[in-house]
């Protein structure tokens, strides 16, 4: 026994252990300096030491051996983190189960992703690569700094970042369960899949807690519990091991799983586009649930048709810790111009702007201890722009992560593929389609495919 | 006359003239060998790599290398093979594939199951317990491929999805799927493939199902030998083939045979077995250059694959693009142009990277076999050779194909290298193996001889120089059958003379030849057999490739296809 | 602090809007815009200048302008004027909700059915319309999509209660050129399979085009008597005579190759481009052959994997340097207010904000030929203009009045309703 729980303690530090991670040394100098947490400040450098913030102020000189970056008339500000995307992901959807907390997007990992450049490209340092939304139970997702030139997916992991975990509510998780005449068809059905299965975790635990304590008693000769690695991680969930991120749209169902969680006892909570949050933004915040929205996405399926692109702004103004994501290989190269969409709608102040694609997504995947602001003793995670982050006008130029150069607008070749085709030289492109009928939360599950082909 | 080639004459007399002998000759085919002893006298005998003897001798005798060197007497019985000039190596042995294995018929049906989240065990791909030794078939066509190339050992897995069953080691022939057998339970072959349309779908799917059976495979293992130990007042474990399969992976006694092609797949294998601590073999590698360093560290054993991607095909074209490209040397290149330029430097530099990729883990210090499952075997002899070409020395090539997977294997006191007492697992080239005009010509397997045809199709080509006197063992295909005869030549001065002979058939023959034509390689005879005091005339043109050829034969019209192979100096 | 005062003034100006007309509606009159800076587009900038709106039209423009006295004035002190963008290229007023099938029109079922017509199927109620027009965009081009002749497109100015008041003079033929490309990461056919799909698929084109070639000439042989009722056919004439425009999506480099050697072999007169996602590729031929071109959306990933990372937003830019004329398009139905931010991107990313401002106001209008009605602030266009506060690229800017065919437009939506409703919800947490 003693070997399995060392196996367990193995496989859950497994996440912590160091990778090959490079840390660089980067002096940015006298730039306009956005910190979001500490104000702005002009003519200000920004010295790393070794993947680590460790001086901000004016006329620092540089070591030797640093990379030196001028900044004058230019933007320092952290570097932008997105609490929904799917990027560098080889899949995202095990959708043959109602409930696969089990499985772990960890394992999908591709550091190979053009898409982590060109969200490099547009000043994002850290995503959340999260399951899809095709089951009411998704997988566990994984925390990511885009340290694109890496071939490692371990290194692609932000080390000892949270666990978190995808759950799915409203028409995804039915429409699959109609689709395969299985429950759950309904929101109904939805809560009750949830509730069933903390409710059969908490047995799990129960037992195992059982067990583990009468082994403990000299010639203790009994069978273990059944093992189950779905279980458990739903343990975990009750344990509040995970941050659980929950893909939602109506209000009702936002108040549903907050009813859930509150009686299981989960407490860490971010709903995920939750586009009807402004409804019961006064519950979310009495809750300290979070939320992570879209900035003006809405109406391509019925439960977004009575969306509002207030709804940053409301959230905000109820005291919801909100974040703006992409759900969108495109759209994440521009978080920057979706979070200044808040300033047109609700009228949002810059660093509240701001602070919606940095410190507020890093507190919702329990990172704001890491990165989100320019201070002291946080990671090296930087955008540099041309104009301010704000304008329709900017332009990231830089971006670093750890004190590492990871896009250069200047200096940077077109061609940014890090493995190729070795079948075919010339690509046939890809023309997306811009029928906006998706979020981007069922890739891969089969309604999908069957829609998007024709095949239903 | 045109009575005379009316059909039921014509055919009687094609019967007549190739196929009174086929029933014959097939059985013949199935013969045992007078002999189970021979010796391959006066080779190149390369025992191991880097061990090479010149002018040497090599006794067979039941199944085994009872001698080997210079200077050895041929026992008496020793059906005697001249191999000059001939290269002999040990077998060659396959890391991983499925030759020799039954394809399931009715494969897996990919309706989707009612709950596609709980399917059986069969259509989730979870069937460790599978052993390939119920699904070897010793006719399998693809043996006799891979033993043409100078396979003569295999490691063969069944067919399935992330856990397909148990692999063993087999010899490249055998009368029985149990002759084949050399060593069994070799391995408990894994994949990270996902099952279509049902639980699990993707690769996090199958990764969390491996870890999920693993463990649940530990708890109930420890608990089957609690209960061994005193089963009186415990409930009795339930048996579940499933978890048991994975007993002795947990024991450490059977190794986990893991496919991973890709650099992801390779990574993503590597972090189950640092989590779940298996002893592990990575297979059919093909994207492993820049994970060496992980490889060493995870102290895997590594197949590369002999799949590489294929060079540029149109080169000819692109010649005649230069020959182009000169004389509109004045008009600049279009944007799209030079970006294609551009790109398929990279993809070439790329692909650099796939035949690169054993040099480099030479040059670690890292040993590796090869393997196969996914490699055609018409291309592995060139895609050795690449290999060499880009860095991989030839011995190095030869210890991957011999001594390091009988190592991996635990095989090496039977098999790898050249040396008494070993299984007689040989193949013997008419060249150095890796030269490229290298022909393997014969292999032996368990001591049991395969001949090899040479079939290139060589171009008839005016300048070529070939020698066509001697006597030549000529074989026609007919519909009928195979009829064999004997085709003798001479040269007098300049001029050529000859006769054939039809092998056990009734007709008058030898036949001298009417005309013998030779235009470089291309060789054109003509003959007249006489069937019932009627003459018919018989047409031969053949292409001759050193001591092979090959061509039609043409008589009453009909055209079939003929190869000859010049009868040995014994 | 002086944001927030700005979003406090700017909410009480909303709910005094809200509360005075729970179900507001458009007004007309005359309009007096004052002490405006006004850009004008094809005339420049004028600053505190004013503009008088008559009966529907620009009666007047400039710093010296009386006005009239029936006239409601709107002063406009610290703010800019701008005529009404058009969106070359959106599905306004077709599709409601993408998911739901019942609620999309734009979308026929058959390959070949260019008697289709987009604006008999505009709902001008449509939720969308209003969340569009607040933001500035006046006047979209909305496009049936699906097969190779999917129907007509029509450009609509986004106010009325049937389509035909809506409708803005310009119609024009929507052709899907055979694609050889993929649809996304989800389209998993081989190259072969693609390259044997487009070769079908032009022949099809071929033999269609020749067939209303032939119709036209029988048609003009009969003069449009004694043919047999072929509705397809007869919706093709208006494009082979050279009258109406035909719109070609098209995007691939390759595609475009072929479209412009379609399009010149067979000497068709009325052309458009639509989408020309790698039209970068191709912009020196595409300058040549004098084709203009409808580019978007900006807002795009490249088409390939070593594409340099911002060529979608560097499209139009390129183009136009190459001597392209070009429009811009979201391609969206619920999001076509972004269109303002689509041109700040092409305008950063080499466009130039002049270049981009035109792109969404004069090219679109010339290249639609209405570019004497709409597309800039002149006496005698049709006053379709907004007030904003700033930039109109610019994300933070507020549009503060649309005024369309001469309507001034209520400046609500059920998205700016919800805000109010929502903004401090009553009852909060506690209902008691």
């Amino acid at each position: 026994m003693k070997k399995l729980i060392i196996l367990f303690i193995v496989f859950i530090s497994f996440n912590q252990a160091q990778a090959q991670v490079q840390h660089g040394n980067v002096l940015i100098k006298n730039g306009t300096v956005i910190t979001i947490t500490k104000g702005t400040l002009e003519n200000t450098d920004v010295l790393v030491k070794d993947g680590k913030i460790s001086q901000i102020g004016k006329n620092i000189a540089a070591p030797t051996g640093y990379t030196v970056i001028d900044a004058t008339n230019k933007f320092v500000m952290p570097g932008i983190i997105d609490a929904h995307s799917h990027i560098a992901l080889t899949a995202i959807n095990e959708y043959s189960n109602a409930i696969t907390p089990e499985v772990w997007t960890g394992d999908e990992l591709n550091p190979f992703d053009i898409s982590i450049y060109r969200a490099l490209a547009g000043g994002v340092t850290v995503s959340h690569a999260l399951h899809g939304s095709g089951n009411a139970i998704g997988g566990q997702s994984e925390t990511i700094k885009h340290r694109y030139g890496t071939l490692d997916m371990d290194v692609l992991r932000m080390e000892n970042a949270p666990r978190t975990i995808k759950f799915a509510l409203g028409e995804n998780p039915t429409t699959h369960g109609r689709n395969s005449g299985l429950q759950p068809q309904t929101r109904m059905g939805v809560e009750f899949v949830i509730r069933e299965a903390f409710s059969e975790a908490r047995q799990y635990m129960e037992t195992w807690d059982k067990y583990n304590k009468e082994k403990l008693v000299k010639g203790f000769r009994g069978a273990p519990p059944t093992y189950s690695l779905r279980l458990e991680t739903l343990a975990d969930i009750l344990k509040g091991n995970i941050i659980l991120h929950c893909h939602s749209y109506r209000a009702d169902e936002i108040n549903m799983l907050l009813k859930v969680c509150k009686e299981f006892g989960v407490k860490r909570l971010v709903f995920q586009h939750v586009n009807e949050g402004f409804k019961v933004a006064p519950e979310l915040a009495a809750a300290g649930a979070m939320a992570s929205v879209f900035s003006d996405w809405w109406a391509y399926k019925l439960e977004v048709y009575y969306s509002t692109a207030y709804n940053a702004a409301i959230l905000t103004r109820n005291g919801v810790v909100t974040s703006i994501n992409s759900d969108s290989g495109e759209l994440i190269r521009h978080l920057f111009h979706e979070a200044a969409k808040t300033q047109k709608y609700g009228g949002l102040s810059d660093d509240e702007a701001l602070s919606l694609i940095t410190i507020n997504p890093a507190k919702q995947l329990g990172i704001e201890n890491r990165v989100g602001s320019l201070e002291v003793g946080k990671d090296g995670d930087i955008a540099i722009f041309q104009k301010h982050p704000l304008s329709i006008y900017a332009i990231p130029m830089i971006t670093i992560v750890d004190g590492v150069v990871r896009f250069d607008r200047e200096k940077d070749p077109d061609d940014m593929r890090i493995y190729v085709d070795p079948k075919q030289v010339v690509d046939i492109p890809t023309i997306q389609s811009h029928d906006h009928d998706h979020d981007n939360c069922l890739r891969g599950t089969e309604m999908f495919t069957n829609k998007m082909l024709g095949l239903n | 006359m045109k009575k005379f080639y009316s059909y039921p004459f014509n055919r009687w007399a094609l019967l007549m003239l190739f196929c009174w002998p086929f029933s014959l000759l097939a059985q013949d085919d199935a013969l045992a060998p007078v002999s189970r002893t021979y010796a391959l006298t006066n080779a190149t005998i390369i025992q191991a790599p880097g061990r090479k003897i010149e002018a040497a001798t090599i006794v067979i005798k039941n199944g085994l290398i009872q001698s080997v060197g210079k200077g050895i007497t041929t026992p008496p019985e020793a059906i005697i093979i001249r191999a000059d000039s001939f290269f002999i190596y040990a077998g060659f042995i396959d890391g991983l594939s499925r030759i020799g294995v039954n394809k399931p018929k009715d494969d897996v049906s990919k309706e989707r199951p009612k709950d596609p989240g709980n399917p059986t065990p069969e259509r989730a791909g979870i069937t460790p317990h599978n052993d390939v030794r119920t699904v070897l078939n010793p006719t399998e066509k693809s043996l006799e491929e891979m033993r043409g190339i100078g396979f003569t050992t295999a490691h063969v897995v069944p067919y399935g999805g992330m856990l397909p069953g148990n692999g063993s080691i087999i010899l490249l022939g055998g009368t029985s799927a149990d002759a084949m057998i050399v060593s069994h339970k070799n391995s408990f072959y894994s994949e990270l493939t996902p099952a279509e349309r049902a639980y699990p779908t993707t690769v996090m799917g199958v990764m969390a199902k491996y870890r999920d059976l693993y463990r649940q495979a530990t708890l109930t293992k420890n608990y089957q030998s609690l209960y061994a130990s005193n089963r009186a007042g415990i409930e009795r474990p339930s048996s579940d083939r499933i978890l048991e399969s994975f007993y002795p992976v947990i024991d450490k006694r059977q190794t986990v045979f893991f496919k991973a092609e890709k650099v992801l797949e390779l990574q993503r294998v590597l972090t189950l077995q640092k989590e779940l601590g298996f002893t592990l073999t990575l297979i059919e590698v093909k994207e492993g250059w820049d994970m060496i360093p992980k490889v060493k560290a995870s102290n895997a054993q590594i197949f590369l694959s002999l799949d590489l991607p294929e060079e540029k095909k149109d080169e000819k074209k692109t010649d005649e693009k230069k020959a182009d490209s000169v004389k509109q040397a004045e008009k600049p290149k279009s944007a799209a142009e030079l970006e294609k330029e551009v790109l398929e430097k990279r993809r070439t530099d790329f692909i650099a990277k796939y035949v690169g990729q054993a040099s480099a883990y030479q040059k670690a210090g890292v040993k590796f076999g090869f393997s196969t499952l996914t490699a055609k075997s018409k291309d592995i002899p060139a895609n050795l050779r690449r290999m060499i070409k880009a860095g991989l020395t030839e011995d190095a090539a030869l210890a991957s194909l011999t001594t390091t997977p009988a190592e991996i294997f635990g095989l090496s006191d039977r098999l790898g290298t050249v040396d008494n007492g070993k299984i007689a697992n040989l193949v013997i080239s008419d060249k150095p193996y890796f030269n490229e005009k290298a022909k393997v010509r014969y292999v032996f397997v368990d001591g049991v001889l395969y001949k090899q045809e040479v079939s290139e199709v060589k171009k008839a080509d005016a300048n070529a120089k070939v020698e066509i006197e001697g006597s030549w063992s000529v074989t026609t295909v007919t519909p009928q059958g195979t009829a064999q005869s004997t085709l003798t030549i001479k040269k007098e001065g300049t001029v050529y003379s000859g006769e054939i002979k039809i092998t056990g058939s009734p007709l008058p023959l030898p036949e001298k030849l009417t005309s013998i034509a030779l235009e470089g390689n291309v060789l054109k005879i003509a003959y007249s057999i006489s069937i019932d005091g009627k003459s018919m005339d018989v047409k031969m043109d053949v292409i001759i490739d050193g001591i092979t050829f090959k061509g039609n034969t043409t008589v009453a019209s009909e055209t079939f296809p003929v190869e000859g192979k010049k009868d040995p100096k014994f | 602090m002086k944001r927030k005062i700005q979003y406090l003034i700017i909410s009480l100006l909303l709910i005094g809007f809200v509360a005075s007309a729970q179900n507001p509606k458009a007004k007309s009159g005359t309009f007096a815009l004052t002490h405006a800076s006004i850009e004008t587009i094809t005339k420049g900038v004028i600053t505190h200048g004013t503009i008088i709106i008559q009966k529907g039209k620009i009666t007047a423009v400039g710093t010296n302008v009386s006005v009239p006295s029936d006239a409601i004035v709107i002063d406009c002190t610290g703010k800019w004027i701008y005529p009404g963008m058009i969106d070359g290229g959106t599905r306004v007023g077709l599709l409601e909700i993408g998911q739901i099938p019942q609620a999309s029109d734009e979308h026929e079922t058959g390959q070949v059915i260019p008697q289709m017509k987009a604006l008999t199927a505009v709902n001008p109620n449509s939720v969308l319309i209003p969340v569009t027009r607040i933001s500035g965009v006046t006047t979209v081009i909305t496009a049936p999509g699906g097969g190779m002749f999917p129907g007509t497109a029509a450009l609509i100015n986004l106010h009325g209660y049937v389509p035909d008041q809506m409708f803005a003079g310009f119609e024009g033929l929507v052709m899907n050129f055979p694609n050889q490309s993929r649809r996304g990461y989800y389209d998993r056919r081989t190259d072969e399979d693609i390259k044997k799909d487009v070769e079908k698929v032009t022949k099809q084109m071929n033999d269609i085009w020749d067939r209303a070639v032939e119709y036209y000439k029988l048609d003009s042989a009969t003069k449009g008597k004694g043919l047999t009722y072929y509705p397809e056919m007869t919706a093709f004439l208006p494009v082979v005579r050279g009258e109406q425009n035909l719109m070609i999506e098209v995007n691939a480099a390759n595609d475009i190759k072929a479209a412009l050697k379609w399009v010149a072999d067979r000497k068709i007169k009325k052309v458009i481009f639509t989408g020309v996602a790698e039209g970068w590729r191709m912009a020196d031929e595409i300058a040549k052959a004098k084709i203009p071109v409808v580019v978007g959306p900006t807002l795009e990933e490249p088409t390939r994997d070593y594409d340099r990372y911002d060529k979608p937003y560097a499209n139009a830019g390129l183009m136009k340097k190459a001597g392209v004329k070009i429009a811009l398009r979201t391609s969206h139905a619920e999001n076509v207010r972004n269109l303002p931010y689509y041109a700040g991107f092409a305008a950063a990313y080499g466009l130039g904000r002049e270049e981009a401002l035109k792109s969404v106001t004069i090219v679109p209008a010339e290249i639609f030929g209405v570019a004497d009605k709409f597309g800039s602030i002149e006496v005698g266009k049709v006053a379709n203009v907004f007030v904003c506060d700033g930039d109109p690229f610019e994300t933070k800017t507020n549009i503060h009045h649309v005024f369309i065919e001469g309507w001034q437009i209520p400046m609500v939506s059920r998205q700016t309703q919800l805000y109010e409703e929502f903004l401090k919800r009553d009852p909060g947490l506690n209902k008691n």
